[in-house]
């Protein structure tokens, strides 16, 4: 508290800054719940879309090895010299209360079988459902770097925006509040030091004039 | 038009050739993984990443992939990444949500 000027002006502008503070928090309160619900309705998609890419990258890992057990590794391998056609999507941003997301748009990732560019006739069905389970595990992963990005993005936000908001309540309102208190104490203590001395001092002006008056009579007496 | 790029051992990059992405980087020797990763960041597009790979990148390489916006880092295999994603829920909102 030493370092703090205990003068009206001080006080003003402490005031001003303590309403300041307090509305920010009050806003800062606001955007951390509209945050979390927001975090809340995009939570079950994450689960259910994080959960189907595992289940999808499994099966794909199940097809593929399969193929390359009875296909042999070569066959696959040439397959995949041959395909060229790479999966087609483009990257947005998207702001959600100020927190900056990908919107991932997905053109064409799965396609039949007569659209590829390796033979049909020399491939065989382990191949093609190879090829299918990776290209649904590709279309799902597109889908899993908007939603994960998006919840880490927003759990982030919903952290930094609860530390300012404890911040302000538990620390920076309450110290300026403090400081506030003790200025008004202060100003009071000077107030009531002024009066002391205000009465002290016409105090000791009403004993000199009574003492001079007692002076002038006392002349005008021996007069 | 954005670009994937996989990164993976050879079994794991074939099955994305499949579907004819062409940016696979075969990790033969895992020492030169955080400068195959870090020489990807700030690059367009989405990376994957295989889930045992990420686990053995240094700290703040990993700190530099989930905080990375472009590209998207997803990480795919194993259980992907749920256990990072859902004790980080845990610490910012107080309790477990991803039950």
């Amino acid at each position: 508290m030493a370092e703090i000027k205990p003068t009206r002006m001080e006080l003003i502008k402490l005031k001003r800054r303590i309403k300041m503070a307090t509305r920010g928090h009050a806003l800062l309160k606001m955007k951390r719940d509209g945050l979390i619900m927001e975090f809340r309705e995009i939570l079950e998609e994450a689960k259910e879309v994080i959960g189907g890419m595992v289940d999808k990258y499994n099966r794909a890992n199940e097809r593929i090895t399969l193929a390359k057990a009875v296909d042999g590794v070569i066959a696959v391998r040439s397959v995949a010299i041959s395909c060229q056609y790479e999966p087609k999507f483009t990257i947005r941003r998207k702001n959600i209360m100020g927190v900056v997301v990908p919107v991932v748009k997905r053109e064409k990732i799965r396609r039949k079988v007569s659209e590829r560019e390796y033979g049909v006739v020399a491939t065989t069905a382990r191949i093609d459902e190879a090829v299918s389970a990776y290209e649904e595990l590709v279309d799902a992963t597109l889908e899993v770097a908007e939603i994960e990005t998006t919840v880490k993005r927003l759990i982030e936000e919903i952290d930094r925006t609860k530390r300012r908001v404890n911040a302000l309540e538990y620390r920076v309102i309450p110290s300026m509040q403090e400081a506030a208190k003790y200025i008004t104490f202060k100003l009071e203590e000077q107030d009531r030091e002024n009066i002391i001395r205000l009465k002290k001092i016409k105090s000791k002006m009403a004993a000199k004039e009574a003492e001079k008056r007692a002076r002038e009579e006392a002349a005008a007496a021996a007069a | 038009m954005s670009r994937i790029t996989v990164i993976g051992d050879p079994d794991f990059n074939i099955g994305f050739r499949l579907v004819g992405i062409r940016d696979t980087i075969d990790v033969e020797d895992e020492s030169k993984l955080p400068e195959i990763v870090e020489g990807l960041l700030g690059k367009e597009g989405i990376v994957v990443i295989k889930y045992d790979f990420y686990k053995k990148l240094p700290i703040h390489t990993k700190i530099k992939v989930e905080e990375s916006l472009e590209p998207t880092f997803v990480k795919v295999g194993g259980e992907a990444g749920v256990g990072e994603l859902r004790e980080k829920i845990r610490r910012a909102i107080g309790v477990d949500l991803w039950k």
